[in-house]
């Protein structure tokens, strides 16, 4: 865990993409996320019709965060976790569903979308990821040589003076 | 539009700054936003009472470019340091890469201090960290107070052993805020190279 998460984008990667993409044809959300716990986008993808989203990786965090404190909240209460969290605004529904130990899906759509159908496409869409997600786990790390350390120690000199 | 590249492989790292209440934590941050180069930040996120107490934390992207072909990501975030907060404070420690520990100079917030940092080793423990692995910096902030105590007295209370590298800092006037940030990345990137 203290290792900083690498996401190496492959043909996983690809292929995770390609089932947000079918999971926005066939439900009509907006914007799609798969999150990973610690609130980093790990892949994005929206409607061709949505407007400009909000910044990514501040959604990412509050719904790590929000997700992290649910389920702490389940521990305290007995149970193991408490799977999804749909919070519903007038005009909008955010929808977080585990993805596994690792990460979270997470739809943004309008309230005239359908929840039902919303939930059994997403359930399909998580079952195919977490299958990706732990192919992933066995790809061997990437390993830096000396030279990283160097080229990294200068451009935050560069950087942050 | 907002998109990743899909082609590029990321490096992400989680660093968290810890300490006691009050310590300076939220100033350290809100200092790198105002005044890091705007295109390396994003927005940051403060999750606050109304007396501006971080309730579950501040949070701050930071995208540095890339290094070696690695797009390089850091995400900065405060815990509360006010001790009741405990529970939050230890979901924010998940996943972290690196920790800068924000001690507070003032002659009566020693014992706040000792007591944040055995508070961080116990968190720590509950992950399944051990301190000691982690690329940690000590900042001794508020250096400006009038009667601030001396470094050494604070570090005998907070690292008896001398272990960690120590930055001093007066977080309100800027003074030594990005010297910790380079500090703590450098270390925690160096720690990709290494073979562990
Ligand atoms: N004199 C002095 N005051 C400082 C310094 N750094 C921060 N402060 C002040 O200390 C107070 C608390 O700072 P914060 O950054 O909110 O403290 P914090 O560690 O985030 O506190 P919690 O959120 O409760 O954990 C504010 O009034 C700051 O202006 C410093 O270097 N010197
Ligand atoms: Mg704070």
């Amino acid at each position: 865990m203290i290792e900083p998460s690498l996401a190496l984008y492959g043909e996983t990667f690809e292929k995770v993409e390609q089932h947000l993409e079918e999971l926005l044809a066939a439900t009509g959300v907006r914007y799609c996320l798969l999150v990973d716990r610690k609130g980093f986008v790990l892949s994005h993808k929206e409607a061709l019709w949505a407007p400009r989203p909000p910044a990514l990786d501040s959604v990412a965090t509050l719904v790590a965060g929000n997700a992290a404190a649910t389920g702490a909240l389940a521990n305290m209460l007995g149970e193991s976790t408490f799977s999804e969290q749909i919070h519903q605004g007038e005009k909008g529904v955010l929808y977080v569903e585990s993805v596994g130990d690792s990460a979270l899906l997470t739809l943004i759509f309008d309230s005239s979308v359908p929840l039902g159908r919303v939930k059994v496409y997403a359930k399909k869409t998580i079952t195919a990821i977490t299958g990706l997600l732990k192919t992933l786990q066995d790809v061997p790390a990437v390993s830096f040589d000396q030279s990283f350390s160097v080229s990294a120690s200068a451009l935050l000199d560069d950087l942050l003076g | 539009m907002s998109t990743i590249n899909f082609a590029a492989r990321e490096i992400n790292c989680k660093i968290v700054y810890y300490g006691p209440g009050m310590s300076g934590k939220t100033t350290n941050l809100k200092h790198v936003f105002t005044k890091v180069p705007t295109h390396l930040r994003g927005e940051m996120i403060s999750l606050a009472t109304e007396d501006e107490r971080t309730l579950f934390f501040d949070f701050l992207p930071l995208d540095l470019g890339s290094v070696q072909g690695f797009k390089t990501r850091f995400h900065l975030y405060t815990v509360p340091g006010q001790v009741f907060y405990n529970a939050s404070r230890k979901l924010i420690l998940r996943g972290v890469d690196g920790i800068v520990f924000v001690a507070d100079s003032a002659p009566n917030r020693l014992r706040a201090n000792a007591e944040s940092m055995r508070n961080l080793r116990e968190n720590l423990l509950e992950h399944g960290l051990d301190i000691k692995t982690i690329p940690m910096i000590l900042q001794i902030n508020k250096r400006d107070l009038e009667g601030a105590l001396p470094v050494e007295m604070i570090r005998a209370v907070i690292d008896p052993k001398g272990e960690l590298l120590i930055t001093e800092a007066s977080a309100h006037e800027g003074r030594g805020v990005f010297e910790t940030l380079k500090a703590v990345s450098k270390m925690v990137l160096e720690r990709l190279s290494q073979p562990t």
